[in-house]
């Protein structure tokens, strides 16, 4: 007899419906499986005869052939376990043909019959649903993460035993048995206070942060209009502590963001169960060893790399000219396109990567420059030090901030700077403007503006085009930061509630460019 | 016993020869321009020339170049042999008698190998212009030093014996005060048309140099390498306008690298070229300090920028000072010490007057001039001038020090860090 099941699999960041078709015939008895699997799919039959046998079903000795359509896509992981075993039961006629129609099933099998939890549902669900699916039977520890998508009816299953009374119910005692999950109603409320793992954000606050008026002042520009910051100052004055409390500033995750992010952790396999959608802006400090493909995403099917898992958040790289060169320049094209996109055989993957870039160094590598008495390094070794960072990874760092050593008694002092609530207030507000000037186009921040588009956005007056014109001349700024200066004074005027960008808007963004001029040559 | 005995011999020689080449540098002094066509032509133009020596030059390069034969050894061979040429034409068995087993491998070898003319035509061709002791060229002011070099080695011109010429020295980690310091004065002795020696290395020397380059004077660079090595490697450019305007000298064979050990003896050089040495800035113990201890063994005078005391970089200074250093507060005074220009007008002649440029504060805002008098060429950072204009918010002092960039008053040094624009 012949069965078929619907599952889904993933494919980089895209979810695609697999058909799990099983033919049972007499002939020689066997189990075999087809459909370009990877061996952990291959490995399914075994998992799933032990797993029939120990809830008390035996298989006859029957031919059984497990193909999973479409067959030329190479199916990776075990979630493809449950349905295959849903697959055999009808079959072999325990279950009534009709009995997994209209549904999707998803999850891994232990020998013991107990259903396990599976990577990237949420994504799965997301795209079924819009495919116009409506039941969803999933592993029970992925039963939240299914739900989150309001229009699932989803069902959490924890055993074989559950699906086959599940299966074997009729419409009204299956409502009975297993009702519904539904998206938690009370999640509005709660916006902020879940942290992104390994985040917990609303213990920290700008407040905490004494001093370092110019580095605050340049986060709340950078997260005002999304630009990339790098803040330079010597070892232990709070880079770090800076680059943490930003996410703090930033507009909690709209709805539709959070659903991206957590479908991205989803794959990741790093969603909690519990609750089940981020809502937290994620923060990532990789460490300066990190390798390329853990930035950019690796693996044969690749994974998300953490470029993707800052998506939407902040990805603060310490010690930056510590990575190595290669790790670096991987950042180019995220910083530009807001993508990663990875070649595999399998073809190219593309994984959206929209994040805030925070970096953060020393001035020279003792950390003292340019104070004479304390900084050991000669020219040569500081100007390797800066050159670590190509020029055109500088060139798409908007904002430049040095972090100050505190002198003991302004520690003491503890006169309590911004906190992050009136920061974000003001981020906020410029974001606002932003969002009325750029509705209908397809920029949503400042730093977007495309060349076109400058002289729309970003006009001078007679004065400031003169005054620009002396920068150009005596500070030694290439044609492209000009065009960054624009943008970023543009930003400044935003939160100075300025209609045009005025000569001290542009004075300020120039301040912030430090990353040009003769200090890296 | 023997050695010695040899030394009293050159010496008494060399002495002789002192005074025969110390008549021709006055009449050469005359027609100085002359100097610098080729030497061999300028020779025949001159009946007080030892012609012997001209043809001597491609072997004293070839016995100048033997690796592991040092000037003692030399001098033994020359003071016996007489000539480069002699020794080279010497029979192995001769030499036997000379030298030590290690030296004679690597004396024959180095015969065997080297091509007399083709190697010193090579020479030639780099534009690499080779004096020995002998030569009537040689620099006589070196020749007065307790420890003059065998030969040197020029790239460009010599110094002219008929100028004033002075060393502007310094560390290679300089503050912004010292790199304005010797800017200034280099551009000042350039305009007095004094020459200027230096070790063309990072910091106080290579800035003090540019400086001269810049004022069209003349800059002699002594290297611790051979002339054909630019070093240190980002003073490239420099290397190639001192080349132009004056010359690079070194008394190392052409191709040596640099190497710690061979930068303390070229100081002697430095001050040796020179009547009297400007110390910009300089810890107590450093390298300058060392050429400062031969420029006193030479019998030079030696001068001083005063600095704070607090100023580690100035510490040398300071010390030269209270040992009774001259003490430079302006380049015009110094120019009217060696007695070149009439005693300048006090108030003209502040050196640090110029940079203050009262005049140029008109046209700043009242809170622009507040910040400017904060500025000074030690670079400070954007919290110090927060905490000396506590009134004035931190947005408005990044536009107030970007505006004074832009006006020419200030510079940025690090990221954050401005000083005053020199």
């Amino acid at each position: 007899m012949f069965a078929t099941v619907t599952s889904g699999a993933i494919l980089g960041i895209q979810s695609y419906q697999v058909q799990v078709e099983v033919n049972a015939s007499g002939g020689l008895p066997c189990f075999s499986m087809v459909g370009y699997l990877a061996g952990e799919v291959r490995e399914a039959g075994e998992r799933v005869r032990v797993a029939l046998r120990n809830t008390g079903i035996s298989m006859p000795p029957l031919h059984i052939t497990v193909n999973l359509s479409p067959a030329h896509i190479r199916k990776e992981g075990t979630a493809f376990d449950l349905p295959i075993a849903v697959g055999v039961l009808i079959a072999m006629g325990e279950l009534p043909e009709k009995s997994a129609g209209d549904m999707l099933i998803i999850g891994e099998l232990g020998l013991d019959g107990a259903v396990k939890r599976v990577n990237g549902i949420l994504p799965i669900v997301l795209a079924a649903a819009k495919r116009g699916c409506r039941r969803f039977l999933v592993p029970a520890v992925n039963a939240r993460e299914a739900a989150a998508i309001p229009q699932a009816d989803v069902c959490g299953v924890s055993s074989l035993q559950e699906v086959l009374l599940y299966l074997t119910a009729d419409e009204t005692e299956r409502q009975h048995i297993f009702p519904y999950l539904k998206p938690d109603s009370s999640r509005s409320d709660k916006i902020n206070e879940v942290p992104v793992p390994g985040n917990r954000q609303e213990e920290i606050d700008f407040a905490e942060i004494i001093g370092q008026e110019s580095a605050k002042r340049a986060a709340i520009i950078a997260t005002a209009g999304f630009h990339h910051l790098l803040l330079i100052g010597p070892p232990g004055t709070g880079k770090t502590m800076i680059a943490k409390r930003i996410p703090t500033i930033l507009p909690p995750l709209t709805p539709e963001e959070s659903l991206e992010v957590s479908s991205i952790y989803s794959i990741a396999g790093q969603l909690p169960s519990v609750p089940a959608l981020l809502t937290g802006r994620p923060f990532l400090n990789p460490h300066y060893t990190v390798t390329e493909q853990a930035l950019a995403g690796g693996g044969k099917l690749p994974m998300p790399g953490l470029v993707s898992l800052a998506h939407r958040g902040v990805l603060f790289m310490d010690e930056l000219p510590e990575c190595r060169q290669s790790v670096i320049e991987i950042l180019r094209q995220p910083i530009e396109d807001k993508k990663v996109n990875i070649a595999r055989v399998q073809g190219s993957f593309t994984y959206p990567a929209d994040f805030l870039f925070i970096g953060a160094m020393n001035p020279c590598p003792c950390g003292y420059f340019p104070d004479q008495e304390k900084c050991g390094c000669s020219r040569r070794t500081i100007h390797r030090y800066l050159s670590r960072i190509s020029g055109p990874i500088l060139d798409r760092i908007d904002l430049c901030a040095e972090v100050m050593r505190m002198e003991a008694e302004c520690l003491q002092a503890g006169r309590p700077g911004l906190s992050s609530r009136e920061m974000r207030q003001r981020v906020e507000a410029a974001r606002q403007i932003q969002a009325d000037r750029f509705r209908g186009t397809a920029y949503s921040f400042n730093s977007d503006i495309r060349l076109k588009d400058m002289q729309q956005y970003c006009s001078l007056g007679k004065k400031e085009t003169a005054m620009m014109r002396k920068v150009l001349e005596k500070m030694d700024v290439s044609a492209r930061a000009y065009h960054r200066i624009l943008k970023v004074a543009r930003t400044i005027a935003d939160l100075e509630e300025s209609q045009d960008i005025k000569e001290e808007h542009l004075l300020e963004a120039v301040y912030y460019r430090m990353n040009d001029g003769k200090y890296w040559r | 016993m023997n050695q010695y005995a040899n030394e009293s011999i050159i010496s008494s020689k060399t002495e002789s020869e002192v005074n025969v080449i110390e008549s021709n540098q006055v009449e050469k002094a005359k027609n100085n321009d002359q100097t610098q066509n080729d030497t061999d032509e300028y020779a025949a133009g001159n009946n007080l020339v030892n012609y012997a020596i001209y043809d001597e030059l491609p072997y004293l390069y070839w016995l100048y170049s033997i690796d592991g034969f040092g000037r003692k050894t030399i001098l033994v061979l020359e003071t016996l042999l007489g000539s480069a040429k002699t020794i080279y034409h010497l029979p192995e068995n001769d030499l036997k008698w000379l030298l030590n087993e290690r030296q004679l491998r690597d004396f024959t070898g180095s015969r065997k190998r080297w091509d007399i003319s083709g190697e010193y035509q090579k020479l030639k061709e780099k534009g690499i212009r080779f004096y020995p002791y002998a030569h009537p060229d040689y620099p006589a002011t070196l020749r007065k030093i307790p420890d003059p070099p065998a030969a040197i080695y020029v790239r460009g011109r010599l110094p002219d014996p008929a100028r004033r010429t002075v060393a502007v020295i310094g560390t290679r980690k300089c503050s912004g005060y010292g790199s304005t310091m010797a800017g200034q004065l280099g551009k000042a002795l350039a305009q007095a048309q004094i020459q200027v020696v230096s070790g063309m290395a990072r910091g106080i020397d290579g800035i003090g140099q540019r400086a001269v380059v810049e004022a069209g004077g003349r800059t002699f660079a002594v290297l611790g390498c051979g002339v054909d090595v630019s070093y240190p490697p980002e003073n490239r450019r420099l290397y190639d306008r001192i080349m132009e305007r004056g010359g690079i000298l070194s008394e190392y064979t052409p191709g040596t690298m640099p190497k710690a050990q061979l930068f303390p003896p070229r100081n002697r050089l430095i001050s040796g070229l020179s009547e009297a040495v400007i110390v910009v800035e300089a810890r107590e113990k450093s390298g300058t300090m060392i050429t400062v201890d031969m420029a006193l063994e030479q019998g030079k005078d030696v001068y001083a920028i005063p600095g704070r005391l607090v100023d580690g970089l100035s510490g040398g200074c300071n010390r030269l000072i209270k040992q009774g250093a001259g003490v430079i507060l302006s380049a015009e005074e110094f120019i009217w010490e060696l007695g070149i220009q009439p005693h300048p007008d006090p108030a003209a002649a502040d050196m640090a007057a110029e940079l203050r440029k009262p005049e140029n504060t008109e046209k700043l805002s009242p809170e622009e001039r507040k910040v400017d008098g904060f500025l000074d060429y030690n670079p400070q950072s954007l919290s110090y001038f927060a905490a000396c204009c506590p009134e004035i918010p931190l947005c408005r002092l990044t536009r107030i020090l970007i505006s004074l960039c832009l006006h020419d008053r200030a510079e940025q040094i690090g990221a954050g860090f401005y000083c005053r624009k020199s």
